[in-house]
């Protein structure tokens, strides 16, 4: 029962379950707003904001998982979002490795190039796996129109990504 | 400091690894992958009824302030359109019926003779990178992968993913999709010969017939008229009669072969949603001609093609031209406006070499 109780209330769990209503909103609000015919991508906002708090190994983990989330709802071959995800998680948590305690700035400067990284990555993993239809000069407009989505949105993927990702001890 | 680098280096081989795996299992067909992906979907659809629910008021303020003008111009636009086609839609119905009844009494597949589901679109594609929307009607309605997805103007796409109750349609704007096609090239101009003759006897065609001066005085007159007449791109011109003279000979109208509608195979190939769809493998046959803007594009048919002969995909509206013996590539207009799908038509149909055998 303590150990059920453990993995319940384990950060990974709670990551789980945040992103299934993440993903929920990236489904349906945001596949309708579409602001300049782009559509945000809170998935991989979420995933970028964990990195830059918490490092490359969580950023990589959090991307794999909320990837292989994505991955499950989209046409696309089983992997590739992963492999996307968990890229932009890792480029975002190199912040941490160069500067021990980013100022906010930093962390939205990140949020906003790794936002383009991260747009940048999916289409390339399509592409070695032979959908290369979508490299296209388009993909620099869709990755900026990202880019400032995410910038607007960032503040609160970094308050709910702290409380998702917080280390927490069970108290019975 | 080593064990945190320890612990980076296993997280990215993790990440590596098991994305690797499991874009090998998935692109091998793996049950499991697709298994992982059912149980998913039964757990995510209610979260994402919830939200889709919640989220609408948000949605609905979003389109109120940015596109209220754009759907005011839209529909002003739309009301004149309706109000111009409303009687060429008459006569474009008696058409389509007499086209169905002549196809049936020859024994050639129509659309008419092939079910159809209805499906409204309960969401677009989360990702900017996939050209797909999602239907609610699935397997249990009869739906499998790579049936043939319409509206009222033409074709949108094809089924690509199907569960119990939903489907994913990828629409033909898709990188990923192909489909044999028509193109229904027709020569500009129309040249018609009549044959005037006094006398019962069925005449046969002379083309072009020269007036000949031993007839000159005789019971049996021949006239040749050349007629030249804009035609609508794509489609066979009627024979016209002129009316038979004042003396009360009858008159029949020969169209030329050469006059008759051409059609040439081609596959149609998707290149995103900034970039029209485009034709390609189209022979560089001289007897086809010039294609010019505008020619119709339908599906071709056939055994092995996934999608019934004669839907309306869209029309060329740029040629490429190419150099030597490779055909040129057409751009095509999609006839169905995909950026505004509501409600769709499944057609059920899979070619003779998709069906199971008993």
């Amino acid at each position: 029962m303590i150990r059920f109780l453990t993995i319940m209330s384990s950060r990974w769990t709670r990551l789980v379950l945040v992103m299934l209503i993440v993903l929920s909103l990236q489904t349906t609000l945001f596949a309708e707003l579409r602001p300049f015919g782009v559509a945000a991508q809170v998935v991989l906002l979420f995933v970028i904001v964990s990195g830059s708090i918490n490092g490359v190994a969580i950023g990589s983990i959090t991307g794999l998982i909320a990837g292989l989330m994505y991955d499950f709802i989209l046409p696309t071959p089983v992997g590739l979002a992963s492999l996307a995800m968990g890229l932009a998680g890792a480029t975002a948590g190199l912040l941490l490795y160069f500067f021990h305690e980013p100022t906010w700035w930093m962390r939205l400067i990140t949020v906003a190039i790794v936002s383009i990284l991260g747009e940048i990555y999916f289409p390339l993993a399509q592409a070695i796996v032979g959908f290369d239809g979508w490299l296209q000069p388009r993909i620099f407009k869709v990755a900026i129109v990202v880019a400032a989505c995410n910038l607007i949105l960032a503040p609160l993927a970094i308050v709910v990504c702290r409380w998702t990702l917080a280390e927490r001890k069970l108290s019975i | 400091m080593a064990a945190a680098q320890s612990t980076r280096r296993r997280a990215i081989i993790l990440l590596v690894l098991t994305s690797i795996i499991l874009i090998t299992l998935d692109l091998q067909n793996s049950s499991a992958t697709s298994g992982l992906r059912s149980v998913f979907g039964v757990i995510f659809r209610p979260v994402e009824s919830t939200t889709r629910v919640v989220t609408r008021p948000i949605s609905n303020a979003w389109f109120g302030i940015f596109n209220y003008n754009d759907v005011l111009d839209e529909n002003e636009r739309l009301r004149e359109k309706v109000a111009q086609q409303e009687g060429a839609t008459v006569a474009a119905a008696a058409s389509v019926r007499l086209a169905q009844e002549l196809l049936a009494l020859n024994g050639l597949p129509t659309l008419a003779g092939i079910n159809a589901v209805t499906a409204q679109v309960i969401g677009d594609s989360p990702t900017n990178f996939s050209q797909t929307i999602e239907i609610n009607q699935g397997s249990q309605s009869g739906i499998r992968v790579g049936m043939p997805v319409l509206n009222a103007a033409g074709l949108v796409g094809k089924i690509t993913k199907v569960y119990g109750d939903r489907s994913v349609v990828m629409l033909i704007t898709d990188p990923d999709f192909a489909l044999s096609i028509k193109v229904v090239n027709s020569p500009r101009q129309t040249t018609t010969t009549t044959i005037a003759k006094s006398n019962a006897a069925v005449p046969s065609p002379v083309v072009p017939i020269e007036p000949d001066a031993s007839l000159e005085g005789d019971a049996s007159t021949t006239t040749t008229t050349t007629t030249t007449t804009t035609t609508i791109a794509g489609f066979t011109p009627s024979v016209t009669t002129l009316p038979a003279t004042p003396s009360g000979v009858s008159s029949i109208t020969v169209p030329l072969a050469s006059d008759l509608a051409i059609r040439e195979t081609g596959v149609i190939e998707g290149r995103g949603p900034s970039r029209q769809p485009t034709v390609r493998f189209i022979s560089n046959a001289v007897r086809f001609g010039d294609i010019q803007a505008g020619v119709p594009i339908v599906t071709a048919g056939g055994s092995r093609s996934l999608s019934p002969p004669d839907i309306l995909v869209g029309t060329v509206s740029r040629v490429v031209e190419r150099l030597g013996s490779a055909g040129p590539v057409l751009e095509i207009e999609p006839v169905a406006d995909l950026t505004n799908l509501s409600f769709l038509r499944v057609l059920l149909y899979q070619p003779i070499t998709e069906k199971a055998t008993p």
